[in-house]
C-alpha cells in the first residue's frame, strides 16, 4: 500500500485514526507493517503489500 | 449470472453443478462477466472528474482497472477475500482487506462502486467457500446489500455517487425502496437485458 492510503483509511471498528509503523519498504509501497488504531489500540498487519482491515472478529473466523 | 434457483432443477443437490462450475469460472476469485463491464461502463460514462473511486468488493480487480485506466482518478479496490485481494494488487490496483466499507474514512471518495454478490440461494444449497461469498446473496440475494447501504453514505464526498449493480433476481423495485430508505435519491444510469435477468446500474446520490 501507498502511504498515502492513509488519508482514507480508519479503525473499522471505531472509525479512529491510524498509526503506520513501516517494516519493509519497495519504491513507494509499504509492503510488511502494522496499522494501529489510535483510540483501541488494536492492530492490523499490512502483508504483501496489503493491509488486512478486516476487524478482529471476522479476521479470525476468515479462511485464508 | 444465470438463475440457479430455476424451481425445474430435478438433480439433487449433489449433482448440481455449483454456481462457479455453471458460470465457467474456476478458483477462489470471480472474474469479471457481463454485470463487471455494465458496471464498469455505466460508471465511467457517467462520474465527471471523480478524484478518489473506491470499488466495495472489487474480485479479481477488473472494474477497478478499467476505472483506473479510463478516468484520473485515484482507485482502490477492497475485498473480504484475500485472493482477490492479491489478483486486484497484481492488476495494479490498490488492494485493501475489508468488510465493506468498515475501514474506509468519512467523506473519502467521489465514487463508490459495488457488484454486491446477489444470487439468492436457499441455505441448504450454501456452499463455504470464497466463491459462494461473491455469489451468493442469501436467501433473498440482498445478503450484503442492506449493510452497504446502512453505512456507504459515511464515506461518500457530499456530491459523491454510489454506483450499484442490481439483478431482476434480486428484486430491482426492493432495492430501490432500500436505497430510499437509507437516505438516497436513486436514478438508473444503465440497463441491459440477458436471458434470465435484467442488470441494472443504480445511481445513489443524497
Amino acid at each position: 500500500m501507498k502511504e498515502s492510503l492513509m488519508d482514507i483509511l480508519c479503525c473499522p471498528v471505531d472509525k479512529h485514526d491510524l498509526e503506520l509503523t513501516v517494516e519493509t519498504k519497495d519504491d513507494e509501497e509499504i509492503i510488511e507493517g502494522e496499522l494501529t488504531c489510535t483510540e483501541c489500540g488494536e492492530a492490523y498487519p499490512i502483508e504483501d503489500g496489503i493491509p488486512n482491515l478486516l476487524p478482529p472478529d471476522m479476521r479470525d473466523e476468515a479462511a485464508a | 449470472m444465470d438463475n440457479v434457483d430455476s424451481d425445474d432443477n430435478s438433480d439433487s443437490d449433489n449433482d448440481r453443478p455449483s454456481l462457479a462450475e455453471q458460470r465457467g469460472v474456476d478458483g477462489h476469485v470471480y472474474q469479471p462477466a457481463e454485470d463487471s463491464a455494465l458496471l464498469a461502463k455505466a460508471a465511467i460514462g457517467d462520474m465527471t472528474a471523480p478524484g478518489r473511486v473506491l470499488e466495495v468488493g472489487t474480485g479479481s480487480g477488473w472494474v477497478a482497472e478499467q476505472v483506473a485506466s479510463e478516468t484520473d482518478a485515484r482507485v482502490v479496490g477492497s475485498d473480504l477475500n484475500p485472493h482477490a485481494c492479491r489478483q486486484a494488487r497484481e492488476r495494479g490496483v490498490e488492494a485493501v482487506r475489508a468488510d465493506l466499507v468498515a475501514p474506509f474514512a468519512a467523506d473519502g471518495f467521489d465514487a463508490v462502486l459495488f457488484n454486491p454478490p446477489y444470487l439468492p440461494t436457499e441455505p441448504d444449497n450454501e456452499w463455504d467457500d470464497w466463491m459462494e461469498h461473491a455469489l451468493s446473496g442469501g436467501t433473498d440475494g440482498r445478503r450484503l446489500i442492506v449493510p452497504f447501504l446502512d453505512d456507504v453514505g459515511r464515506v461518500l464526498t457530499a456530491d459523491g455517487a454510489v454506483y450499484l449493480l442490481v439483478s431482476s433476481l434480486t428484486g430491482y423495485e426492493i432495492v430501490v425502496d432500500l436505497a430510499e430508505e437509507a437516505g438516497f435519491e436513486t436514478a438508473e444510469v444503465a440497463q441491459e437485458s440477458y436471458p434470465f435477468e435484467v442488470l441494472s446500474v443504480l445511481r445513489l446520490t443524497r
